[in-house]
This record gives C-alpha cells, sequence and structure tokens, in this order.
C-alpha cells in the first residue's frame, strides 16, 4: 500500500525484485543506480555476504520529481534469493506496491523459477496480498547464455495463461533493465489513481 | 489505496514536531526520527549542534528491517516482541521505541548522552505523541490522485529512463 506523507508532501512506493538466487536482481539494481542521474537518486544500501551474495536486501530509492506539488519516490527492494533466506524475504514483502520477477534463463533454473514464484504467493498471503492484486511483470534474465531456454517455454511456466508483461534482458549489460521497472511503476501508479 | 502510516498533518504535525524538539532538549541526542514500519521517513528533527545527519532514507530503511527482523527472532523464541531496541557503539547509539502499531520512535544519541536519559526521554515522547495523535481533530487533506496525476508522474518516468534507453539502443 503506498504510503502518503502530508508533511513532507511525498507519495512513496516500495517495489519488490523476487526471483530464485543469482537470477540478477541485485544486478538490476546496480546498473539503475549506474544509469540514473545523481539528482534522481539516493544511496544504496547492500546487506551481502563476504561473497557478495544477499543477506538480507539491496535497497535503492528514486526521486521522480514533483507532480501537484507532490513529490513521488520509489523504494526499490531485492530479496535475497537463496531458499534458506525465506524469513527475510517475507519482511521484505511488507507494505509492497509492485513486483519485478527476475526469472533465469539458465534450463538448470527452470524449477527454481517455478518455486520462487510459488513461495512469492506464498510470502505474500502473509500479508493478505496476492498477485492478482499487485502490479506485477517478469523480467526473463540472462538471454545471452548459450543454452538459455526459449522464452516462450519460461512464460508457459510462470504465466501460462499470458496475463503479465514479460521484458527479456541482459542485466549485466543493461540490457532490458529499465523496461520492466517503468512497467511496473506505471502499474502502480495507474492503481493508486483508480483507488482514491 | 493510499495510506497516511500517521496522522500527522496540520496542527498535528506541530504539536509531534514541538515534542520531537523537546525530546533532543532534554535527552541531549542528535536526531529523532519517526519511521513508517515499512522503511519510509515519515518526520525528523536534528539538534542545532548535530552534525549533518546520514542519509535519512538509508537509517529509515535499515531501522525498520532491524526492528522486524529482532521482531521474528523474538518470535521464534517464543516471545512477543523484545522490549529494548537499543545499539551502542564507542561515538553513536541509537534508541528505538514502538509508536503505536504501524511507526517507530528512532533516537539518535553520541557519548555526550546518557543512555537511561534518552531512554526516559524517548518513551515520554512517545506517549506524549500518541496523546497528540489519538486527540487530534485535523481532517485529513482531501488530496486526489487521479489519472491526469498518474499520466504526469508517468512522464517523469519515462524522462528519467527514456534518455538511458536511447543510449543503449
Amino acid at each position: 500500500m503506498s504510503t502518503i506523507n502530508f508533511s513532507a508532501r511525498e507519495i512513496n512506493f516500495k517495489i519488490v525484485y523476487y526471483g530464485p538466487g543469482l537470477s540478477g536482481k541485485t544486478t538490476n539494481l546496480k546498473r539503475i543506480y549506474d544509469q540514473v542521474p545523481a539528482e534522481s537518486k539516493g544511496e544504496m544500501v547492500s546487506l551481502a555476504t563476504e561473497d557478495e551474495r544477499t543477506l538480507f536486501f539491496d535497497f535503492l530509492p528514486l526521486d521522480l520529481g514533483k507532480v501537484n506539488g507532490f513529490k513521488t519516490r520509489f523504494h526499490l527492494y531485492t530479496v535475497p534469493g537463496q531458499v534458506f533466506y525465506n524469513s527475510s524475504r517475507k519482511l521484505i514483502l511488507r507494505g509492497v506496491d509492485g513486483v519485478v520477477f527476475v526469472a533465469d534463463s539458465a534450463p538448470n533454473r527452470l524449477r527454481a523459477n517455478a518455486e520462487s514464484l510459488r513461495n512469492l504467493r506464498e510470502n505474500l498471503k502473509e500479508y493478505n496480498l496476492s498477485l492478482n492484486e499487485i502490479p506485477y511483470v517478469i523480467q526473463i534474465n540472462k538471454r545471452d547464455l548459450e543454452n538459455a531456454l526459449p522464452v516462450e517455454m519460461i512464460r508457459q511456466v510462470l504465466d501460462p495463461s499470458s496475463s503479465v508483461d514479460f521484458y527479456e534482458a541482459i542485466a549485466e549489460q543493461f540490457k532490458g533493465v529499465f523496461e520492466p521497472l517503468r512497467s511496473v511503476s506505471k502499474l502502480v501508479l495507474e492503481k493508486l489513481a483508480q483507488t482514491t | 489505496m493510499l495510506e497516511p502510516s500517521l496522522e500527522l498533518y496540520g496542527e498535528t504535525y506541530d504539536k509531534v514536531d514541538k515534542l520531537l524538539n523537546d525530546l533532543l532538549a532534554k535527552s541531549h541526542a542528535r536526531y529523532a526520527m519517526i519511521v513508517d514500519r515499512k522503511g519510509f521517513v515519515l518526520m525528523h528533527t536534528r539538534a542545532l549542534w548535530a552534525p549533518k545527519p546520514p542519509s535519512l532514507d538509508s537509517l529509515a530503511t535499515l531501522v525498520a528491517s532491524n526492528y522486524s527482523a529482532n521482531a521474528a527472532i523474538a518470535q521464534l523464541l517464543g516471545e512477543n516482541g523484545f522490549k529494548e531496541t537499543v545499539q551502542q557503539g564507542d561515538d553513536v547509539g541509537t534508541y528505538l521505541e514502538e509508536l503505536g502499531d504501524k511507526a517507530l520512535l528512532v533516537t539518535v544519541f553520541d557519548k555526550s548522552a546518557a543512555l537511561g536519559r534518552v531512554k526516559l526521554f524517548t518513551k515520554k515522547a512517545v506517549e506524549e505523541i500518541r496523546m497528540v495523535i489519538s486527540n487530534s481533530s485535523d481532517e485529513v487533506p482531501d488530496v486526489s490522485f487521479d489519472t491526469n496525476w498518474s499520466n504526469s508522474t508517468g512522464a517523469l518516468i519515462d524522462g528519467l529512463f527514456e534518455v538511458k534507453d536511447d543510449e543503449h539502443n
């Protein structure tokens, strides 16, 4: 649920990057941080292990500017993808407004993608939320892998009804990084406009 | 949906702002900050003598996440929650109190402030802020975020990302 701060005249939204371990969630945030102008971003915070695996979350605040006197801000978070960090993933989902699900194109990660999406649905339930009501898009990352699975195959597994927007990406090279964020952000804004 | 985490506007905002400044004056702490449990900064104040604070967004996010993690640990151990969250370094520390079920009051202090005073006046401030909010008669400001607003804000998103897309196409 988006948060309004009347005194600071700000509207804040929380976007969470979800997906299996090593699918490229942190890479997305790092590339966004690299590319967004300094005046539109805050500090990036990463709570990672020594071998640079996400331990708790990464965080990046983006500042869009003012419309009608209200500043719009997006707080981007990643969750730790490794299976055993589920408690942390649940905590990060608190107050989520939109989700970018980052899927891995590697053949041996198809099951991990499906399992992570199932886990996302389960964790959202804890907050009485579901993917039917939260704006979300899917990014299929690592399209540069030699043996990358066909997009259609991944789509069949993650979204058989083709109801969600898909974006192909090579996040490491900054390809397909902004598009899913732009898409989910607009969905979040539209949802707010419909409910106020 | 849109959610004001706490009813902090109008006269209530001014009263709470005064209470936070009183807290700093009495406890000798550096900063006091009200943070939404989702990690958003709702209000903050800084003592005149205090150095410039670090990024408030980062601080708020870490404080709220740390609070959530501690609450989860307490639950794992069969507790409803831990009664106190204090962190003390060589020079600087933080003290945190729950403010209702949606927010947290964080006090940042250094070694010139006694922890006992910080705890005492932070707890007192929490009670007073609760009273001010529950007695508030301020009406929620009438704002509407309609399709025009979402289109205009969407254009800002395009503006932020377009240049970069062009560079990579």
